[in-house]
């Protein structure tokens, strides 16, 4: 069964755009990355999919129910961390992890310490006093605190130290593999490559491609920069190779293929430092447009 | 039950700031009191002064050497107060959501959006109820040292049943605006706007003859204190036309907060 079904979804604000014409299906169990710029309008379809907002035209559906119709309904089983995440600043966070366990009619207090534990959360301490990493800790915890079987997350990791992120990553996998579904919006394309097993890319509100996450990365570039000596460009003229540029006896390129070939290349030089790299989400767009 | 538990404790600070003000104002008015209390001069002077601007202050009607007159010209500025403090209890314990941005939190829990504008408005409802009975009891304390009779307290009982139908009315426009609003800045400063306009209204209406007609526009007017000390009953047209109000208002409120985007 598809957990989330959205056909031509549509949203303007105004007359500016949210987005437009958005299809595409989330199947139980999967964990769907969504990637884009700023902008793109990844959280304005969370929001519809949430019913904070409504759409234009076009329709979603979640758990199989219409979201305009049946939002509170749908909303008892979904999970949601926002971007930014912004709670009642007076409260204390155990009071707020138990205020919003109470809406689940349900004992989530188990659940409750065993989360606040796992991400390391003082519960005694005021909401207005929290930094921002840790505020979205409280949001990770409130958003899974109720055990449920969609959840959605809205650029989940900014804010997040990286070892944080990483038991982040591991609670998130944990929760997939006892059959939550995932929806994962994020800019980082490496985050959604590490997760994921399909993504849909969005730009300007438009879907541009949604694709099995290993297609993607054999369709991708690689950045490579080689710094040496006297360094001929023509060394690294290969099948696969893009956009070659030398700058300050730096080697800049884009190469698409087997890496070994690139590598091999490289071991024939006295290099003086070598970074191959993911391109950033722009650079993929760049492709994508060619 | 817990949207509106925990609504109650984040207006008790807004409950405790409006209750001290009426009750200082209360306390002052009571020490001005002292000065005109059964003194006939001040009557004399008070006669001297232009009709037009003791019917502006709705003066003329009242003997201000009586304890029932001087509380009958106080009864605006209960009113006054009052209106104020339940607009704003209604617009902002809807907007704040938005103005804080907690609302992507508190929506996405599985609440129906009608059931947090009735958790939320009667949680505004029990502070309206709290600050009529502060207001009440705070003036019985208040007039004590002036000996009143069983007039004044029945006086007093009317203009504060007359002050908390005027709180629900301004209560219900609050919520609308905060509901309806979606530049939650601004539903606030809406709600003070249409309690100054109705409140000019009200001088307005007594003016002059030819715009009586706009007694029907302000709440003000509903329940003036003069009439109800004479006929000692709140005026059961004007109370209809105030649930009708209120009706109105409050059901817009409802419908409009469940058909909106959420700012966010």
């Amino acid at each position: 069964m598809s957990i989330i079904e959205v056909t031509n979804l549509t949203k303007f604000y105004g007359k500016s755009r949210g987005i437009v014409d958005v299809s595409f299906s989330e199947e139980e169990g999967e964990i769907f990355g969504f990637i884009g710029p700023n902008g793109a309008g990844k959280s304005t379809t969370i929001r519809l999919l949430l019913s904070l907002i409504h759409p234009t035209s076009g329709s979603a559906k979640v758990f199989g129910k219409d979201v305009v119709t049946h939002g509170p309904e749908i909303r008892r089983d979904i999970g949601y961390l926002p971007s930014e995440v912004f709670y009642y600043e007076g409260m204390k966070v155990i009071e707020l992890l138990k205020y919003s366990a109470s809406f689940y009619g349900k004992d989530c207090t188990e659940r409750l310490h065993e989360l606040s534990e796992y991400m390391e959360l003082e519960l005694n301490r005021r909401i207005s006093d929290l930094s921002y990493g840790n505020k979205k800790k409280v949001g990770i915890v409130q958003g899974l605190l109720h055990s449920p079987k969609l959840l959605f997350l809205d650029e989940p990791t900014s804010g997040l130290d990286p070892l944080m992120q990483r038991k982040f990553f591991d609670l998130i996998r944990k929760e997939n593999a006892r059959g939550v579904t995932v929806f994962f919006s994020s800019h980082i394309l490496g985050e959604v490559q590490r997760l994921c097993n399909r993504v849909g890319i969005i730009r300007e509100g438009k879907i541009v491609e949604i694709s099995d996450i290993r297609t993607l990365q054999q369709n991708n570039y690689k950045k490579v920069n080689v710094t040496a000596d006297g360094l001929n460009p023509a060394t690294f003229d290969l099948p696969g190779v893009n956009n070659l540029q030398t700058e300050d006896g730096t080697l800049h390129f884009f190469f698409k293929g087997d890496i070994n070939a690139v590598l091999q290349k490289i071991s024939t030089i006295q290099v003086a430092d070598v970074t191959i790299e993911e391109p950033t989400l722009e650079e993929i767009f760049m492709h994508y447009y060619e | 039950m817990n949207i509106f538990l925990r609504e109650l404790k984040a207006n008790l600070k807004s409950l405790l700031i409006w209750s001290a003000i009426i009750i200082l104002l209360i306390f002052m008015a009571g020490a001005k009191y002292s000065a005109f209390a059964g003194d006939p001069e001040m009557l004399k002077m008070l006669d001297s002064m232009p009709k037009a601007l003791l019917d502006a202050l709705s003066m003329s009607a009242f003997n201000l050497t009586t304890i029932s007159g001087f509380y009958g010209v106080m009864f605006i500025y209960f009113a006054l107060m009052a209106a104020i403090a339940a607009a704003m209890w209604g617009s902002d314990s809807i907007s704040k959501e938005e103005r804080d941005k907690t609302v992507e939190f508190s929506l996405v829990l599985p609440v129906t959006r009608s059931r947090v504008v009735t958790a939320k408005g009667l949680a505004a409802l029990v502070n309206c109820v709290v600050f009529v009975l502060i207001t009440w009891v705070v003036s019985l304390v208040a007039v004590q040292s002036y000996n009143p009779d069983q007039v004044f307290y029945n006086f007093l009982a009317l203009e504060m049943q007359a002050m908390f139908v005027i709180e629900l009315i301004f209560l219900a426009i609050g919520l609308l605006l905060g509901c309806a609003m979606k530049q939650y800045k601004r539903s606030g400063s809406t709600a003070v706007a249409i309690i100054l306009t109705a409140y000019f209204l009200s001088i307005v209406s007594v003016m002059n003859e030819k715009l009586d007609f706009l007694k029907y526009f302000t709440p003000f007017k509903f329940f003036d204190a003069a009439a109800l000390l004479q006929s000692g009953k709140l005026d059961a047209t004007y109370l209809l036309l105030s649930a009708a109000i209120i009706i109105v208002c409050v059901a817009a409120a409802y419908w409009s907060y469940n058909k909106r985007d959420l700012y966010i």
